[in-house]
């Protein structure tokens, strides 16, 4: 290549991102862009080459390279190369189609060196009189439009060589004048605030890519297919009649095509994704002027459609979004605006070309666009639409990843595309999903031949066979089957006796024992129905069930019998009380002919509406699941059991029933007194089992212990989501001969009906996959509106066979809606489970979650099984539960304890008791009491300060003394007094004085003889109810009002210092914090300047004092040096009986009686009570445990004072008067995702929030996550949701929404900011204030950021650079500053 | 207001200030200017005139030519 005159520039942005994207995959042809044109006549080559030299010659970005130094890119146009187009003749040797599209095809795939010529041709004459040209560039110098300008000017320098006119044609506009203004355009851009800006509020919206037919949402490698189609001449005809259409019409029938296009990839995205917020990436020609129309080079870029599909939309609703969306696209779309970031919100793309090529100088001429086998990966799909040779038939190119897609998938795609299409052209009002994409199927189990026998009749066969074999193994007792068998007929000789008819209802209220064994048998003997009812349920739900079912017997016990309340009319069989009666019957009985439709048993289910519903189970459907659980629960010796679960759970059927129908053993365990039901380790411990059946809630309790010697050979998970993690440490535990299957179903489908044998090797998914049906059993997975989903998308489940219910006893319309007619073949009857499945990969249904409990947040539905199984993942992490928490719901209900030394309550945020109950505080305060014990001075000190200035002359005053009227203040000011000062007492007239305590204002002034003076406001009930709703107290907004009036009164009357009577524990509250002790060497003069700096802060922050009271003063820092604050107990440590005991002697002071508290204040409990309300805690727990921890309170008094009761009514006309209502956002904040996670020890929040980032969308990251050594369970065994602890704090809702950290710095910040604030999810966009943040908290985060960072950072920083984002571009400069100067250095 | 707007649509959306145009100048079926362009001039009118351009008026009749980009302003402002 020749070196000669070389013109160097930057890259445009989306030249930047391409380069970067062929950097990081060097060694595949990902961005090649090869067109053939078969031209059909007589072509000289020639003069073809000329015009293709001279084509090079007058294109600059032809003649363009990259080079890369030290990794930026620069693009350098060469005055001259030597490459020209290559002239292949084949005519001779008979070529035919196929051999020439393979060498092309492999052509096209060779990758370009960046740093040379970036395009490849040549023109291959095939036969006589026919020829093609293929032209292959890289995409950094070309795009779609391009190749139609060079093909057009191709066109007439071959006609301009032809004629001899070569020398005279004029060279293409230079692209370097789009360099130029692309680069004017994207500093303009990136100049606006993100307020301003389309794409950068885009960006903040932005869904994730979404995941089609359950495949992974971005490709593993660039490996790609292209498949086309195209739509015909018909199809073509129609949309473009429809670009007419008055509701489709757009400012060009292009547009408008665009418009159809993008909705129907919508329409169909949702429907394969389930995702209702998508977006779809498409370019921006980005070719506005004449002049750039005309120009040859990269220019279009890439943005984001983003919608939002509802549940009920139609084609024309979508397209009516998708067209605003459109025009807000097109109106922003300016060049140099695209960005990564805003690339991540989509993995499809829709290209929609317009472009054209016309015959080729009068030759007619067909165009070919090649595949090159490769496209950006984090594509997985896109959408060519184009008509190149304007033949007036769209084609499509469905370019697909295929290491997303397996290859039948990849085949079916444009099918599923072209139904959606078609359903749009057809009826564009008719919902999306109207149209069913797919063929109806159903996954079908192993079919048997009706071979029906009554669990009955299995039971005498065993009687037959295994007379002498246990049966019953129950605290040592042992039982054989023929005993039982007698038993259980002397039982329903009894019954029978006593009037019991087939098909009546035998309620069982019995725990877990023989008697219950026995009674199940004799009621299936006799032909009835028996109806189990637990004993720990509740008496109410008991009642429900003996009422709702009917029941003509119940039988139990003397004492069980008390615990159960009825109206209903029954015989109550006291099992124990009538022993006699019934032994002396005869033990033989015959049996009642069971036919396959009657029923076996009813078992209540917990129904939405709260009442439970009764499941009518059949002999047939019992019989369909117990001989398939014989058939393939298998096991060396005969099965033996372990009956240990809950009999109102239909779990507990196959641990029951198994060993009745083949000859096995039932090992009973009795459920305790009361207490918590522990026989599971029982069983484990006795280890007499060979099978056990449990939910995976029982599977967490094992902890950690190994079961090496474990006889158990089965092992049957059902009942709840079981994970693959679980599933691990399961199949480790006991050991690889374990045999563990995962069982899914119902009870309306009788137990089991879908089962998968866990494979420790296999098993991929985070949910352990629930397999295939059983046999005569079958499923279908369909979508809203009964259409069957594509494989490998998510849908309803629905059951059809043998093992359905007859439905619910009692309730035909919740029967008719829940066993609807199979929607696509016979008659016969579907289940609709409401559970939301898929089919994976590998034909196994994965389980989902329930559909009712899908939730919504803001409009967007959240899985919160997904969020579980991502949770899951995360190492370490065991099991996990996300809920939707609401405030109401955090209601604390937990009892409270208070530290054992200082008081402090367990309620207040982050606090850790040991096992002492010394609460951290305490704790680590003895590590730096030191320290802080140098913040305090002497009296001396004090003196000191005064004697350095000038006295006061008569007309003015030493200091200011704030007197509230309360004990300190009245103390503080008699001492200034004695030390011989010139005072003025200053009192804030806040309106709820209490009278007595403005009586011992009047007598201690008066007595003391010094100058006072009340301040007052007409805006203090404004500042109240800011003060409440911000910080929900009140005593926060009436200090700084008495702050900013004496400042005033300080100001006017020339006074330096103004003297506060705070006691020691309040300076933790309002002007100290920990952190500034805990450095080794704290300085206190450096500490001083540090509260200087944050009451600096304090007085500037917007607030309602800063609106409605005089606070210029503040903006000048010379105010600060003008007129101090001393805190009065900083210099004096005055014991309270001290204290007392000199008020009693010297003054005339009275504790107030008209407060009804310890306070001089009536509004002070109103602030209390709000507190309590919203916080938990006393707002004055805190500076109270700091006065008992430092020695000025003792524990006692502290809690007495924080105790005290309020007098609600009281507060409410307080509040009703001062104006304050509560807040209505509390309802809306009240719904966020907290996550419930077992693991050995607490995980990071910052690590599990950043392990979910990549995983699920940004708003399905929990709020909290709170830890748990084990789940609760409630006595079905499954995780009782209920009983969950109850989050703490709760994310605000704050201007914009959440953004997750984007680098370390910011992580490390949000941590501190969360620590601090005590909020657990902070956004980067979150602004200090609108979390609550005070000039206390911004203490806090700079000294943990400076001790995180190693810097000194100014204190004003959370104010000056009040969000994450801007807190930690700071740090991130001062850092990098920092190392320059340690290089120049 | 006429000259304001062909002097943004002659140098801004096609680049040529030199162009012959007149306010009755058929804009978008002729081909003069497209999609893009056409929206990016919304964006335009709506920056300078202080109006906002719903949806639902973003049809060929309101932008056909200048006199009816003129015209709609007007109303829109009136409105």
């Amino acid at each position: 290549m020749s070196e000669d005159a070389v013109i160097e520039s930057e890259l445009t942005q989306s030249q930047t991102l391409i380069w970067t994207g062929q950097l990081l995959n060097p060694e595949v042809p990902l961005y090649n862009m090869a067109l053939t044109f078969e031209l059909n006549g007589e072509i000289d080559s020639s003069h073809f080459q000329a015009a293709f030299d001279k084509l090079v010659e007058g294109t600059d970005a032809l003649r363009t390279t990259f080079s890369n130094k030290n990794g930026m890119p620069k693009q350098l146009v060469l005055s001259k190369i030597n490459a020209s187009t290559e002239f292949i003749d084949w005519a001779e040797r008979s070529i035919d189609s196929q051999n020439l599209e393979d060498y092309l095809s492999e052509r096209s795939q060779r990758n370009f060196d960046l740093t040379e010529v970036l395009f490849d041709s040549v023109l291959i004459k095939t036969k006589e009189d026919c020829y093609t040209w293929y032209f292959n560039q890289h995409h950094l110098i070309t795009d779609g439009w391009s190749v139609t300008v060079l093909y057009k000017k191709m066109q007439s320098l071959y006609d301009a060589s032809l004629n001899g006119l070569l020398e005279d044609c004029k060279a293409l506009p230079s692209y370097s004048n789009y360099i130029a203004f692309e680069q004017k355009e994207r500093e303009k851009f990136q100049a606006q605030s993100a307020e301003d800006n389309y794409w950068k509020v885009q960006l903040k919206h932005l869904p994730v890519a979404p995941t089609l037919y359950a495949c992974s949402n971005t490709g593993t490698r660039s490996d790609s297919q292209r498949i086309s189609i195209s739509l015909g001449q018909e199809r073509s005809d129609q949309l473009r009649k429809l670009t007419e259409a008055p509701d489709l019409r757009a400012w060009t029938q292009h547009l408008s095509l665009f418009n159809i296009f993008s909705t129907t990839l919508f329409a169909y995205l949702h429907r394969v994704s389930g995702q209702q917020e998508l977006a779809i990436g498409t370019p921006s020609h980005n070719r506005l002027s004449a002049g750039f129309k005309e120009t040859s080079g990269l220019f279009i870029e890439l943005f984001p459609i983003i919608t939002a599909i509802t549940d009920e939309e139609s084609f024309s609703s979508l397209f009516k979004k998708v067209q605003i969306e459109t025009f807000d696209f097109l109106k922003h779309a300016t060049p140099g605006a695209a960005t990564s970031e805003l690339s991540r919100g989509f993995n499809v793309v829709l290209n929609y070309i317009n472009a054209t090529f016309s015959d080729f100088n009068g030759i007619p001429m067909k165009s070919d666009w090649v595949h090159p086998n490769h496209a950006d990966q984090a594509h997985v799909m896109r959408l060519q639409v184009h008509d190149f040779d304007d033949s007036g038939v769209i084609s499509l190119h469905f370019d697909v990843n295929i290491t997303v897609f397996e290859e039948e998938l990849r085949n079916d795609i444009p099918a599923h595309f072209l139904k959606v299409l078609d359903a749009f052209i057809k009826d564009r009002t008719a919902a999306i999903n109207a149209t069913a994409m797919v063929e109806a199927e159903s996954i079908v189990g192993e079919q048997k031949g009706l071979n029906y026998k009554s669990v009955v009749g299995l039971f005498e066969e065993q009687v037959k066979q295994s007379a002498q074999e246990n049966l019953i193994d129950y605290q040592g007792g042992k039982f054989n089957f023929e005993t039982v068998n007698q038993k259980a007929n002397q039982l329903a000789n009894y019954l029978t006796e006593r009037g019991l008819k087939k098909g009546d209802r035998v309620g069982l209220y019995l725990k877990r024992t023989p008697q219950l064994i026995v009674s199940i048998l004799a009621t299936l003997k006799a032909g009835a129905i028996y109806v189990p009812l637990d004993t720990s349920y509740s008496g109410i739900r008991t009642t429900d069930i003996v009422e709702d079912a009917d029941l003509s017997f119940l039988l139990t016990t003397k004492k069980l019998s008390e615990l159960i309340n009825y109206q209903q009319e029954l015989n109550c069989v006291e099992l124990d009380e009538d022993e006699l009666a019934i032994q002396n019957q005869s033990s033989i009985y015959t049996s009642s002919a069971l036919h396959e439709k009657d029923l076996a048993y009813i078992m209540y289910t917990s129904g939405s509406t709260g009442k439970p519903k009764g499941v009518m189970i059949s002999h047939g459907a019992l019989a369909n699941y117990i001989s398939y659980a014989a058939e393939n629960y298998k096991t060396l010796n005969k099965i033996s059991t372990a009956f240990f679960t809950a009999i109102g759970f239909d779990l507990t059927i196959t641990s029951l029933f198994l060993p009745i129908v083949s000859g096995g053993t039932i090992n009973v365990y009795e459920e305790p007194e009361n207490g918590p039901d522990l026989s599971l380790f029982q069983v484990l411990e006795e280890n007499k089992s060979n099978f056990i059946k449990l939910t995976p809630s029982h599977l967490v309790l094992l902890g950690d212990k190994e079961y090496p010697l474990s006889k158990l050979e089965v092992m049957i998970v059902g009942g709840e989501d079981f994970k693959l993690e679980l599933g691990k440490s399961i199949q480790s535990k006991f050991g690889e001969n374990l045999a563990i299957y995962n069982e899914y179903g119902p009870t309306e489908a009788t137990v089991g009906c879908v089962v998968h044998q866990f494979d420790i090797k296999k098993d991929y998914t985070s949910s352990v996959s629930i397999g295939k049906p059983i046999t005569n059993t079958s499923y279908s997975i369909l979508d809203e509106v009964l259409h069957p989903v594509p494989k490998g998308v998510s849908g309803e489940l629905y059951i059809a066979g043998a093992g359905l219910a007859e439905g619910y006893w009692n309730q035909k319309e919740l029967t008719d809606n829940s066993f609807i007619n199979k929607p696509f073949e016979d008659g016969s009857k579907i289940y609709k489970t409401g559970d939301l499945v898929r089919l994976n990969e590998v034909g196994d249904l994965e389980y989902l979650g329930r559909i009712d409990e899908q939730v919504k947040i803001s409009g967007r539905r959240i899985e919160l099984g997904e969020i579980e199984s991502a949770l899951n993942r995360l190492e370490g992490v065991e099991t996990s539960i996300v809920e939707l928490r609401s405030k109401d719901k955090t209601a604390r209900t937990v009892a409270v304890e208070n530290c054992k030394s200082c008081g402090l309550p367990s309620s207040y945020p982050n606090i850790e008791f040991d096992d002492n109950k010394v609460c951290n505080l305490c704790n680590t305060f003895e590590s730096y009491q030191s320290r802080v014990e140098k913040y305090f001075k002497n009296s001396n000190d004090f003196k000191a300060l005064f004697d350095r200035l000038p006295r006061a002359k008569d007309d003015s005053y030493d200091c200011i003394a704030l007197l509230s009227g309360g004990k300190d203040s009245t103390y503080v000011l008699a001492k200034l007094v004695e030390m011989g000062l010139k005072v003025l007492a200053f009192t804030l007239d806040n309106g709820y004085i209490s009278e007595q305590a403005k009586e011992n204002i009047r007598r201690i002034v008066a007595q003391l003889d010094v100058a006072h003076e009340f301040g007052e406001t007409p805006a203090m009930n404004e500042i109240f109810v800011d003060s409440l709703k911000t910080h929900q107290n009140v005593c926060d907004g009436c200090f700084k009002t008495i702050y900013t009036l004496s400042t005033k009164v300080a100001l006017e009357k020339n006074i330096p210092f103004i003297v506060t009577g705070l006691s020691r524990g309040q300076f933790f509250e309002t002007r100290l914090t920990e952190e500034l002790f805990w450095n080794e060497n704290a300085d206190i003069g450096k500490i001083d300047k540090i509260i200087l700096e944050a009451r600096k802060s304090y007085h500037r922050v917007d607030d309602a004092v800063n609106r409605l009271l005089d606070v210029s003063a503040f903006k000048d820092d010379g105010t600060f040096e003008k007129v101090q604050f001393l805190d009065y107990f900083r210099y004096t440590d005055v014991s309270l009986d001290e204290m007392l005991s000199f008020l009693d002697k010297k003054l005339n002071w009275v504790r107030p009686t008209d407060t009804g508290r310890s306070t001089n204040c009536l509004i002070n409990q109103a602030g209390i009570f709000i507190h309590k309300k919203e916080k938990g805690y006393s707002n004055y727990a805190f500076p109270y445990s700091w006065d008992v921890r430092l020695g000025h309170k003792t524990r006692d008094a502290s809690l007495e004072e924080i105790n005290e009761e309020i007098d609600e009514k009281e507060v409410a006309r307080i509040l009703e008067e001062i104006g304050y209502t509560e807040q209505e956002e509390n309802t809306i904040e009240a719904q966020q995702l907290v996550a419930y996670y077992v693991s050995q020890s607490p995980v990071e929040d910052r690590l599990i929030r950043s392990h979910l980032e990549g995983l699920v969308a940004d708003y399905m990251i929990p709020v909290q996550f709170i830890h748990l050594e084990e789940l609760p369970i409630s006595s079905n065994g499954k995780v009782d949701k209920l009983a969950l602890p109850v989050p703490d704090a709760i994310r605000p809702i704050t201007a914009v929404g959440y953004v997750a950290p984007r680098s370390d710095i910011e992580e490390i910040l949000v941590d501190i900011w969360s620590e601090v604030l005590q909020i657990d999810k902070i956004g980067i966009y979150d602004k200090f204030l609108e979390l609550g943040g005070s000039s206390l908290a911004a203490i806090r985060i700079i000294t943990r950021a400076n001790e995180s960072f190693n810097l000194e950072l100014p204190l004003n920083l959370a104010f000056s650079k009040p969000t994450i984002a801007a807190f930690s571009e700071y740090v991130r400069e001062t850092i990098m500053k920092l190392l320059e100067e340690m290089h120049e250095d | 207001m006429k000259e304001e707007l062909i002097a943004y649509i002659k140098s801004e959306l096609i680049g040529d200030d030199t162009m012959e145009m007149n306010s009755e100048d058929d804009l978008l079926t002729s081909g003069l200017i497209d999609s893009l362009a056409i929206m990016r001039f919304i964006g335009h009118i709506e920056a300078t005139h202080e109006i906002k351009v719903a949806p639902q008026d973003m049809v060929i009749e309101n932008f056909i030519n200048v006199d009816a980009i003129a015209d709609y302003i007007q109303r829109t402002k009136n409105s």
